[in-house]
């Protein structure tokens, strides 16, 4: 597979890594990763970066993830690169949100590796 | 501490079918589920779900929490919405110290803003996992971003609560306590 950039973002700096590695596990290797720790910071990065895909959290402080997906779609940043949100929050209704801002897989908090692998590789080659 | 969380009128709204799509709302209220809310088994199941997901290890229901250290890490995650209150996770320094490096793969030799992160997310999975048991809950009740506290001596005080839950866990030489605390049901 070829480098994939990765653009993290959750205030945690422990859950990115945590990401990081299950990416890792998951066989995404070589892997670039960019970190922010809130949406506005994520937004900031693919301003600058491009990335091939994107992993957001939903409650975080400043920007929240599902404002960072309806950002990136209104300002066209990343087009067609994958989003995965990987969140605490597990409702039916906060999955219809993240796929109606945008997002095409959802992993809930906890996970496994295995669980970001099956979520994650399909997006990966259908993009 | 007084956690006095947000009691803001919940509603669910329900998309009709049909041609016109017609959308109404139905008051939700969890009064009628507070057996299930209030349920302990949801707790352990969150905390034997959390730990061996995130730290491969299996966790059980232990005594009467005693903390033999000066030195503790208290996280609180505030529940709004439906359901006011919070989860609060309770452990000494090196339960806290053993949970971060079991999380991250690192060492650590205090506890630094990598542990209290760690511990403030292992709160928030917590959390989430506790109020996705019941679906009224997940759907209507949300979570604040984790607050961790550390020092010696202090103490978390809750004024009345409708109901606390409140277990202590064990894995290896390690026990820690979590406390659900609802201070308001809609």
């Amino acid at each position: 597979m070829s480098e994939v950039r990765t653009l993290i973002v959750d205030d945690s700096s422990v859950m990115r890594k945590i990401v990081e590695r299950s990416l890792r596990q998951a066989g995404l290797d070589p892997l670039v990763v960019y970190e922010a720790g809130n949406g506005a910071e994520g937004l900031d990065l693919l301003k600058a970066k491009q990335v091939d895909l994107i992993l957001s959290d939903i409650n975080m402080p400043s920007m929240d993830g599902l404002e960072f997906l309806r950002q990136i779609r209104a300002q066209n940043l990343a087009p067609g690169v994958p989003v995965v949100m990987i969140t605490t929050e597990s409702s039916e209704e906060h999955v219809k949100q993240a796929i109606l801002a945008g997002a095409l897989g959802y992993i809930r908090k906890p996970f496994t590796a295995e669980q970001v692998k099956e979520r994650v590789l399909p997006l990966l080659k259908a993009a | 501490m007084l956690l006095n969380g947000a009691r803001g009128a919940a509603l669910l709204r329900v998309r009709g079918g049909g041609a016109t799509e017609m959308e109404h709302t139905m008051p939700v209220s969890l009064r009628e589920s507070v057996q299930l809310v209030s349920d302990p088994r949801n707790l352990d199941a969150s905390v034997e779900e959390v730990f061996q997901l995130m730290l491969g290890v299996d966790c059980r229901r232990g005594e009467e929490f005693s903390l033999n250290e000066r030195e503790s890490v208290t996280a609180v995650v505030g529940f709004g919405g439906l359901l006011s209150g919070a989860c609060v996770f309770k452990s000494g320094a090196k339960t806290a110290i053993e949970i971060a490096a079991r999380m991250t793969g690192m060492e650590f030799s205090e506890i630094d803003d990598t542990v209290k992160d760690g511990i403030g997310e292992i709160c928030n999975m917590l959390a989430g996992s506790w109020k996705g048991r019941v679906p009224d809950l997940a759907a209507n009740c949300g979570l604040s971003v984790p607050a961790v506290i550390t020092g010696r001596d202090y103490h978390l005080h809750v004024q009345a609560p409708e109901f606390k839950l409140n277990h202590t866990y064990r894995f290896d030489d390690a026990s820690f306590e979590v406390t659900i605390i609802c201070d308001g049901l809609q």
